[in-house]
């Protein structure tokens, strides 16, 4: 944990507070429009797909989809050190969709990669500092 | 013609975010704006989605996407408190000019909080905020910059469209073809770049992976680059030495702002931004002879000829096969000009679109400085497309020559 080198983000407490607070307690929590009943990813405090500023938060499955990837062979900071790495988008299960560092796979294999797309992905917490929990996702089949 | 603006639109409507002044509690530009948006809208009896036309100084397309919108006009003008009232005249151009009915003009600064907060909380794109969406949600995740990103496209099209990475090689390939004829372009030739000169499809893929599929030679050049246009008047236009080229369409909108908002990783915004300017200029691809599309990546050119209706969904790398968009090809001539990918790109590539577009539509682009026998063709019309940020934000031009 102390060791932990690679960007660590600073959570918005007003637009997204659960959502941090949750992954601090390992739980994948997320904003839904109670108006007409989808979730949303980034957090607002309004729905993005209906306007309503009726909007509640819910532990999500923490499962989903992988969507697409890339392997980054270039990177800055914290990160250059792993390279080659896989970014991949998650579609979740809940709806919409996020940006993750993929677990569970071969950078060097690609083409591999490519045949799991739309495979399940499962969410997975990592304690960057004592105030910052990120979710990392991992492929499980 | 065009008329005078004055009278073209009215103000309906006015509010503010639910708290205003020392907020304790703390806030950001963004609830600020939320807020105010949500309050207008009630009052007024429209829904968010109703607006067409966001006027919104220096976030323009963050808001939009904030929001959920694909606004048929963006404009982030942000030139000081002013802005205000200038977003009021350029709002009353563009609904005089027929182009949106509903315009939005917004404004959230957390002048108070951020002090508390450390500057935090104050948007602005880029990342730069810590409490931006990108700074959250995407830079933990190690990508940086445009190849990062604009990868995870060409892998979905692949995944999608069975398109491969030799389809998309061709594409270089074929645009570096157009920098031979050009003497500025970057990579000309052996004496202008070590690199310069023609390469092969086996070159692109031999080139080093940046992100994965996208190799160094999928992806455009950093350079400096300076380039401005005049516009005028049509009463004007022709009283100049130079000669006009027409502006016979113009549209825009937006699909996100970043990444993790794009709607459909294998398209962008430019089919909605294309038809609108095609129905504008009362044309169809099928009349366009010159395309200029934003190259900043092979895959960002592949998705826009499909998206600017040049061909089929998927088989946007058709285009270049065989060479055919290149010198003397059997097909419609793109980039002419070596594109991002060979002749120029500074990070804002759209000026050197809109630069060749004006030289082969005025018959100047063979003047031995931009191009040399065989750079000139023959075209009157071209679909001009830019694409910004991360496969975000597009804006069409279908241009005409003078006859």
């Amino acid at each position: 944990m102390a060791d932990y080198k690679k960007p660590i983000p600073d959570g918005d407490p007003y637009e997204a507070g659960p959502y941090w607070e949750g992954l601090k307690q390992n739980k994948f929590m997320l904003p839904r429009c109670v108006d007409c009943n989808r979730a949303h990813f980034y957090p607002r405090i309004l729905c993005p797909l209906c306007g309503s500023r009726n909007i509640e938060w819910f532990e999500a499955s923490g499962e989903g989809y992988l969507h697409t990837f890339a392997v980054q062979h270039r990177a800055f900071g914290g990160w250059a050190e792993e390279a080659p790495f896989i970014t991949a988008f998650i579609d979740l299960k809940e709806g919409d969709r996020m940006l993750t560092v993929l677990r569970g796979a071969d950078p060097t294999k690609p083409e591999e990669l490519m045949k799991k797309i739309g495979s399940l992905c499962k969410v997975e917490f990592e304690k960057a500092n004592d105030n910052v929990t990120i979710p990392f996702w991992r492929i499980v089949d | 013609m065009p008329s005078n603006p004055s009278m073209a639109a009215a103000i309906v409507g006015a509010a503010e975010s639910d708290k205003i002044g020392y907020i304790e509690e703390g806030v950001t530009n963004a609830t600020l704006h939320a807020q105010a948006i949500h309050n207008v809208c009630d009052q007024v009896g429209i829904k968010i989605q109703d607006i067409e036309g966001v006027f919104a100084p220096g976030v323009a397309s963050q808001l939009a996407e904030y929001l959920g919108l694909q606004p048929k006009f963006i404009d982030t003008t942000s030139v000081g408190g002013c802005s205000y009232q200038m977003a009021v005249h350029h709002a009353l151009a563009a609904i005089n000019a027929g182009i949106i009915d509903i315009a939005l003009i917004s404004h959230g600064e957390s002048g108070y909080s951020a002090r508390k907060n450390q500057g935090k909380g104050r948007g602005g794109g880029g990342g730069a905020d810590p409490w931006s969406p990108g700074a959250q949600y995407e830079t933990p995740y190690g990508t940086s910059g445009a190849p990062s990103n604009y990868s995870h496209a060409m892998t979905r099209h692949m995944h999608r469209y069975g398109s491969t990475k030799e389809d998309f090689a061709q594409i270089a390939v074929t645009t570096r073809d157009w920098a031979t004829l050009n003497p500025r372009a970057v990579m000309h030739s052996r004496e202008t770049h070590p690199a310069g000169g023609p390469i092969t499809v086996q070159d692109v893929l031999d080139s080093r992976v940046i992100s994965w599929p996208l190799n160094l030679l999928d992806c455009c050049l950093v350079t400096d680059h300076g380039g401005a246009v005049i516009i005028a008047s049509a009463e004007r236009a022709r009283s100049f030495k130079t000669k006009p080229v027409w502006i016979a369409g113009a549209a825009e909108t937006q699909d996100h702002s970043i990444m993790t908002e794009m709607r459909d990783f294998s398209q962008t915004s430019a089919h909605i931004s294309a038809r609108a300017a095609y129905k504008m200029a009362g044309m169809g691809p099928s009349e366009m002879e010159l395309a200029m599309l934003y190259d900043s990546f092979t895959i960002t050119a592949a998705i826009t000829a499909e998206m600017v209706g040049l061909t089929k969904l998927g088989e946007g790398p058709s285009l270049w096969e065989g060479g055919k968009a290149g010198p003397g090809g059997s097909g419609i001539p793109v980039n002419t000009n070596g594109g991002g990918l060979s002749f120029s790109h500074s990070g804002m590539y759209g000026m050197m679109l809109l630069a060749e577009a004006y030289r082969q539509l005025s018959g100047t682009a063979e003047d031995g400085v931009h191009g040399i026998p065989g750079k000139q063709t023959n075209a009157k019309t071209a679909v001009v497309n830019g694409t910004g940020g991360v496969l975000s934000v597009t804006s069409t031009l279908v241009l005409v020559a003078d006859d």
